[in-house]
């Protein structure tokens, strides 16, 4: 018997809405779960999703993917690779594996709320693969991440992250919690899927594949690539929902949802993995700066994504080409002088050539982030250690959880925003994490960030206390990376003191 | 004596410290106690005969040096800009 073509049966199998008659449609999808915007179902009902596809195809492809992905891992002897890696590598590796694999399969938690309480049919079925896709990324990430355990305990992070209160996890936790986990179905959909997903996650993990494979990391870059793939077919769920609600009169709510969760995801995208292109990965195969890539794949492209749909560019975005340039290089300092919060061995990444590469690609950065890093070396090559680690702690900001930054040296810019509401000072690091706190004063309010807790007594006042908090026991506490050794690179002699 | 935070950013720094003073400390002190822990581990010495001064961050004028932190109505947490005269 010949099978029906898929496009032949597929408009007739999704259409599962239903008239219920045991309880009422308020009960079935409850506002708080299953925003309509109140627009009418028959409206949803017209979800159209740009990429189609059946369960059986779907299991057919994810079984393949699969199997290409643990062949190459079995093949590769990745425990090999990891011992001959360099401190560059495994410093992104151990990043990247404690950042994401919780946070992907939290993901499905995300996802099966738009499976359920999505209005539209469609909508409900690529939001079922969605789910089934998080899944296998948080289970096939960790366990990549897993082999590497017996050689570094770093890697026990991967899966102990999201449990703790460290103070980046916090931060990633903040953002991922505010866009995904405590939003109806339809909001959810559009600012996983368009603040993160479309603009982001997808166009990372190509330029991470990219980059592991000219690394020679080929089990892990297969790994991305068959995770990047779903990446771009459930990513397509938020813009038919944006172009329903543009139609339907809710632009400026649709607008606003674009608006938030793209400027949440770009602060965490600009800490972690700008980091990880300009600074973790190794420089003989760094090419594209964090800057450039932005600029092409995320202000371009994602740009012309968002006015295609009918929304206009965030209200932000000429600040956003300045903190591409800024933002990211002072969390970097940040992240290596307070290396001991971090779980892994952060990289300076500030050698000679480096920092030539670092100018190249940022005119400018000797002179402004460089000024600080001279310190820093001259500390080191003095072989004054303990003056490598400021003593007073960074001010947080109460939005995105990341250090408030601006620029240093000799172009120095001090940044800060503040809102004073019900007798306590909220300090953000720039106009649109101000903004959205002002959008909603009751929704972020009484969240403390690390530093309030440090400061209103829910920390102990010692060194060891913080870390202890973070879930940081003494041999889980980052310490340089290259044991100092990257300042061989300064040929001149330092005479000692 | 009470213990008093408050958010500093020399001038070369790259971002806030949170600084812990008194608040019966003068602005002088807060200068003082944030070049103390911060010259020589983020930002270069300053040249010899460098005035620094403190302003509330986004102000154009100085808080005067000899005011007390209660004095000058400054509130936990408030940010400061600490940077060279002239």
């Amino acid at each position: 018997m010949a099978l029906l073509k898929m496009e032949e049966w597929y408009d007739l199998a999704r259409e599962t809405n239903w008239t219920p008659s045991y309880a009422s449609e308020e009960e079935l999808y409850p506002e708080t779960m299953s925003e309509d915007f109140g627009i009418p179902l028959n409206v949803w009902e017209t979800f159209d999703e740009p990429y189609k596809v059946s369960y059986r195809d779907y299991v057919r492809a994810q079984r393949d993917k699969d199997v290409a992905a643990y062949s190459v891992k079995a093949a590769l002897a990745r425990a090999e690779f990891f011992k001959n890696a360099s401190p560059h590598w495994k410093a992104l590796l151990a990043l990247h594996f404690s950042a994401v694999c919780w946070a992907e399969f939290h993901s499905a938690s995300c996802f099966g709320r738009m499976t359920r309480f999505g209005r539209a049919p469609g909508m409900r079925n690529m939001a079922t693969f969605g789910t089934l896709d998080e899944i296998r990324h948080g289970q096939i990430q960790i366990y990549f991440a897993y082999e590497f355990l017996k050689h570094d305990a770093v890697f026990d992070w991967c899966h102990k992250s999201s449990k703790t209160e460290n103070w980046i996890i916090i931060s990633l936790r903040h953002a991922l919690d505010d866009i995904a986990h405590t939003r109806d179905g339809t909001t959810a959909g559009v600012m996983l899927n368009m603040g993160l997903e479309q603009s982001f996650t997808n166009l990372q993990f190509v330029a991470l594949s990219a980059d592991a494979a000219k690394c020679g990391d080929h089990s892990f870059a297969t790994m991305l690539q068959s995770i990047q793939t779903d990446e771009a077919r459930h990513a397509q769920i938020g813009e038919p929902l944006v172009r329903i609600l543009c139609e339907n009169g809710r632009k400026k709510e649709a607008q606003q949802m674009v608006d938030i969760s793209f400027w949440r995801m770009w602060k965490q995208f600009s800490a972690l993995s700008g980091i990880g292109m300009d600074y973790y990965t190794p420089l003989e195969h760094r090419e594209n700066s964090l800057k450039e890539f932005m600029e092409e794949w995320v202000i371009g492209q994602f740009g012309r994504t968002v006015e295609a749909m009918g929304l206009a560019l965030p209200w932000y975005w000429d600040y956003l080409k300045h903190d591409i340039a800024t933002f990211h290089h002072a969390q970097q300092i940040g992240v290596y002088v307070y290396r001991a919060t971090q779980w892994w061995r952060p990289i300076a990444s500030v050698s000679p050539a480096e920092r030539e590469w670092l100018e190249e690609k940022y005119p400018g950065w000797n002179d402004t982030f460089g000024k600080c890093w001279d310190v820093v070396t001259e500390n080191i090559r003095n072989g004054h250690y303990d003056k490598t680690v400021p003593a007073p702690p960074p001010l947080i900001c109460n939005m995105c959880h990341l250090e408030v930054s601006g620029v240093a040296g000799g172009e120095w810019q001090p940044v800060d925003y503040h809102v004073d509401l019900d007798g306590r000072r909220y300090h953000f690091c720039c106009e649109p994490c101000k903004w959205i706190f002002e959008l909603e004063p009751a929704r972020y309010k009484g969240h403390r960030s690390i530093i309030d807790r440090a400061f209103d007594g829910t920390i102990g006042p010692e060194l060891d206390d913080f870390l202890n908090y973070m879930g940081q026991s003494e041999p889980e506490r980052g310490v340089c990376g290259y044991d100092y050794q990257w300042i061989d690179g300064y040929d001149t002699p330092v005479a000692a003191e | 004596m009470a213990e008093f935070p408050i958010a500093c950013n020399l001038q070369g720094d790259y971002g806030f410290k949170v600084i812990v003073v008194d608040e019966d400390d003068t602005i002088a002190d807060v200068i003082q106690k944030t070049s103390d822990q911060l010259v020589g581990v983020l930002v270069a010495p300053f040249p010899p005969d460098t005035v620094l001064k403190a302003r509330i961050h986004g102000a154009e004028e100085p808080l005067d040096d000899d005011v007390t932190l209660k004095g000058a109505n400054i509130l936990q947490m408030a940010a400061l800009d600490i940077y060279a005269e002239g």
